[in-house]
């Protein structure tokens, strides 16, 4: 049988969507590349044989890869511009999902892999929920495993700003004013002992200094605190 | 104590209760309205005892009352767990609000909480000068309209506009300020409110507390309601917290604030800040992570110019060898041979050689209170001044390796002053194992400033690297028994969430008040102590028990510390007194009975004993029994082990 994608009925209308496999196997391909691998032999090295050669022959015919001879590991798989773009937007779908489920919603390792995993297909988010949660995470330039982030166009337009929409307070610089955008404490107990300091969505507040503890102004009150709590203070400029 | 019979009779005079977050000056407003003077203090947490003044106020006798400083009314530390029940339990008739007009937005989130609770109250905005040098102007009759309370300005450390609190304090009636929370929250307040039985704070505030998720409160519902009761508040409470992602405290803070910042916006207005005075220059520097090492530096060696060398040396020697020296000792012995002529044992026990006069009174006032009452105003100063937290700033990370936070810097410091006082403060940190690390390193390996004192002073006279070993020892010590009880020990760490008060000047007559106070409660446990030692060891003497018990510690001290016989001596008192023992060997020295390395060893085993006898009855009040005898049951094996170590390394070379 020859894989091919499909038509499907979505909520937003029809859309392409190709088996999970194969965007798997895109993703590989995109991941291979930042090694700095792009022999099919490796591509394929941690799939059976003959299900690798499979989901190849699919992305081949949906002309999102081409094959180029050459090289003693094998013929090299490479991208074409259209399959660059796909690949790019599962990318990044996978790896803003790993960021909103390990550092906002604070799930274990094992959850925020495999939801990744799931939300990276296109059918599942749309354009626009992306760019949405793009902005509300800041426009994180990297995953919690530290690979890139391929940027969006609403990261584009944030660029002329520089700084992300949405950061950490302990990446916040110095002196700087900032209103806190939301907080994500580990226990309540916490939560509350910060909000009666007046430390709480909606309120201005400056870091003082980042070392050797860190201090921040809220008000007309210096607080210090520490790094996990800082962390979990989310802030935008303003 | 004549207030304290006033006290206990007044069941029916009227109490007025002062309340407010930590740091505003509550303690120096009570002091102005009672006249009587109670620890004043820019850490959060030292004011845990709750002070009671009677005074009259327009011709009325009152009762006033300091309560530990508070961010909420609804608890969550024991400080404002012991000032909301003072409220919901004595009911007081009337509360007068402290506010740093400064930081008035937190002010006002407990001025909410008040109006709510229904009691009479009136709001005083203090430290008004501090706020106007941060360019923030109060519209106080816009404010008292608005909340329907008087709300006065005053700068009590000037004692600007006490006056007026004082004449309004009883004339105050609840505010007539009201608001709401969301639909969902104002249903559940009338389904609790319901419930309740009458309190003297209003039932709305109970069930405003009781949705917030107060555990605190438990003991008062299973004293007042039935457990069918309790179950149906409960379920109120988990309908509502469904309704939110967030815990329903934080949502009624939400509100709350949002009232708050909207009270503001019609009273407060802020306008650019004057440039920045010297105290905030001083403030930052003290806490920066280069210049604040210097700004330790040289704190540390002003205070060490000032109770190492002015309190130990020079005025030691003016007490020891003037004053007793050559007067007083002297004059007793010729008083005492005099009066028992008759028995040279009576004489003896006061003026012979571990005579109660000639030893005990000389060492506790000739060498011990020059030293304590130096060291006292010292951290009385750099406490009222706003160093301390700062210190906490830059010793964080190191407090976290061996267990602890920053805000054991002040047990800590005050442990360098006296062991007793400082176990006892413990209680500001928030966990168990915190505590009982903090309770375990002071006992362990910080020297009191008594004790500092004599080491120092042994130190002096040994070669440089001596004091390096000694402080190498010490240091490496603490770390290390700090890193594994960190370790080994169950429980958790606590956050390190602590306010920076401004640098302030401090003021004179606090501090002198202060160092007053502490040396009055160190007087009372330490002269009876010394005197006990003293007899311990005047009775061992004449019985001759003490050949038999050196014979006995011979072993031990002569065989692996390496040390004279008489050293047992100085190991027995050291049990009392660790300063005490440190004493002895400081006379071995001085007699040229110690080498220098048994010089080292015998003050590296003594700093590292159990400090006194008064912190072993501390710690089992504090930390029970059970812990004590862990504790001491560690110490002194540990003690005698690193000496015998060191006395084996140092043979070596």
């Amino acid at each position: 049988m020859k894989e091919q994608s499909r038509r499907v009925n979505h909520p937003c209308g029809q859309i392409v969507a190709r088996p999970h496999e194969m965007d798997e196997l895109l993703e590989r391909v995109w991941t291979q590349r930042e090694k700095g691998k792009e022999d099919q032999t490796s591509l394929l090295a941690a799939t059976p044989v003959e299900e690798g050669e499979r989901w190849l022959k699919g992305l081949l015919a949906e002309k999102l890869i081409h094959l180029e001879g050459g090289s003693p590991e094998g013929e090299k798989v490479l991208f074409t511009p259209e399959g660059e773009k796909e690949a790019r937007e599962i990318i990044r779908r996978h790896r803003l999902t790993e960021r909103l489920f390990a550092d906002v919603l604070k799930t274990s390792e094992e959850v925020w892999e495999r939801e990744a995993c799931e939300l990276e297909h296109q059918t599942v988010l749309t354009e626009e929920a992306v760019s949405a949660v793009c902005s509300f995470l800041g426009h994180p330039p990297t995953c919690p495993h530290g690979r890139p982030i391929p940027r969006g166009r609403c990261c584009s337009e944030f660029k002329k700003d520089l700084t992300p929409f949405v950061i950490p307070l302990s990446e916040a610089q110095v002196t700087e004013s900032y209103k806190i955008v939301f907080m994500t404490p580990e226990n309540h107990r916490r939560l509350d002992r910060l909000a009666v300091l007046g430390i709480l969505p909606g309120s201005t507040i400056r870091i003082h200094q980042k070392r050797p503890s860190y201090v921040i102004r809220c008000g007309e009150t210096d607080v210090a605190l520490d790094l996990e709590i800082v962390k979990d203070i989310y802030v935008r400029k303003g | 104590m004549a207030d304290k019979e006033q006290l206990v009779a007044s069941e029916t005079t009227p109490k007025i209760a002062l309340v407010g977050n930590p740091n505003v000056g509550k303690s120096v407003i009570f002091g102005l309205l009672t006249g009587r003077y109670v620890t004043v203090s820019n850490y959060p947490g030292t004011t845990v005892e709750v002070a009671r003044g009677a005074t009259t106020i327009e011709g009325q006798p009152v009762v006033i009352i300091d309560t530990p400083g508070v961010n909420s009314l609804v608890p969550m530390s024991e400080d404002e767990q012991v000032t909301r029940d003072i409220l919901l339990k004595e009911g007081p008739t009337a509360i007068i609000q402290v506010a740093d007009a400064k930081n008035i937005r937190r002010a006002l989130l407990i001025s909410l909480q008040l109006a709510e609770m229904g009691k009479p109250f009136l709001l005083d905005l203090n430290m008004e000068d501090e706020s106007a040098a941060c360019g923030i102007t109060i519209d106080k009759t816009e404010l008292a309209t608005k909340l329907g309370v008087p709300v006065i300005g005053t700068i009590a450390i000037q004692k600007r506009g006490i006056k007026e609190v004082q004449k309004k304090a009883l004339s105050v009636a609840p505010a007539t300020f009201r608001f709401s929370y969301s639909a969902e929250v104002e249903t559940a307040i009338q389904n609790i409110k319901t419930l309740l039985p009458k309190s003297p704070i209003s039932r709305r505030s109970i069930a405003l507390m009781i949705l917030s998720g107060d555990k605190s409160l438990k003991g008062w519902m299973h004293e007042k309601l039935s457990d069918q009761t309790i179950d149906q508040l409960e379920q109120i409470r988990d309908s509502l917290s469904r309704l939110y992602s967030e815990p329903v405290a934080y949502v009624i803070n939400k509100q709350r604030l949002r009232v708050v910042d909207e009270l503001m916006s019609f009273c407060v207005r802020q306008e650019r800040r004057e440039k920045e005075g010297w105290q905030s220059w001083v403030g930052r520097l003290s806490m920066h992570p280069v210049w604040g090492l210097f700004v330790l530096a040289g704190v540390l060696i002003v205070v060490y110019e000032f109770v190492g060398k002015f309190g130990a040396q020079t005025a030691v020697n003016f007490l020891e060898k003037g004053l007793f020296g050559h007067y007083l000792n002297p004059w007793a012995v010729t008083l005492f041979s005099k009066i028992f002529s008759f028995s040279p044992f009576l004489r003896d026990l006061f003026v012979g050689e571990f005579g109660i006069v000639t030893m005990a009174l000389t060492y506790a006032l000739a060498i011990i209170f020059p030293i304590v009452i130096t060291f006292f105003i010292a951290f009385s100063f750099m406490e009222d001044s706003g160093y301390l937290p700062r210190l906490s700033i830059m010793l964080n990370r190191l407090f976290r390796l061996i267990g602890l936070n920053g805000k054991a810097v002040v047990p800590m410091v005050l442990g360098l002053g006296c062991d007793t006082m400082a176990t006892m403060t413990a209680r500001i940190m928030d966990t168990r194992k915190e505590r009982v690390i903090l309770t375990l390193l002071l006992a362990l390996g910080v020297p009191c400033s008594a004790q500092l004192g004599i080491v120092l002073g042994m130190l002096g006279a040994l070669p440089i690297w001596a004091t390096f070993l000694w402080f190498g020892v010490v240091g490496g010590s603490l770390i290390l028994v700090g890193f594994l009880s960190a370790q080994i020990l169950p429980g958790d760490r606590s956050d390190f969430m602590m306010e920076i008060p401004p640098i302030r000047r401090p003021t004179l007559i606090n501090i002198v008040t202060k160092t007053f106070a502490r040396l009055e409660w160190y007087l009372k446990e330490v002269v009876p102590l010394f005197i006990i030692g003293t007899l311990f060891l005047f009775l061992l003497d004449k019985s001759s028990l003490l050949p038999k018990i050196q014979n006995f510690a011979s072993p031990l001290v002569e065989g692996f510390l390496d040390l004279p016989k008489e050293a047992t001596e100085a190991f027995l008192v050291g049990f009392l007194r660790r300063d005490y023992g440190a004493t002895r060997f400081f006379d071995l020295f001085g007699k040229g009975r110690l080498t220098p390395i048994q010089a080292i060893v015998s003050l590296i085993v003594m700093t590292l004993f159990v400090p006194c006898l008064a912190n072993v009855l501390m710690i089992i009040k504090e930390r029970g029994m059970r812990t004590m005898i862990a504790i001491v049951g560690f110490i002194y094996p540990f003690a005698f082990f690193v000496g015998g170590i060191i006395n084996w390394g140092l043979r070596i070379l």
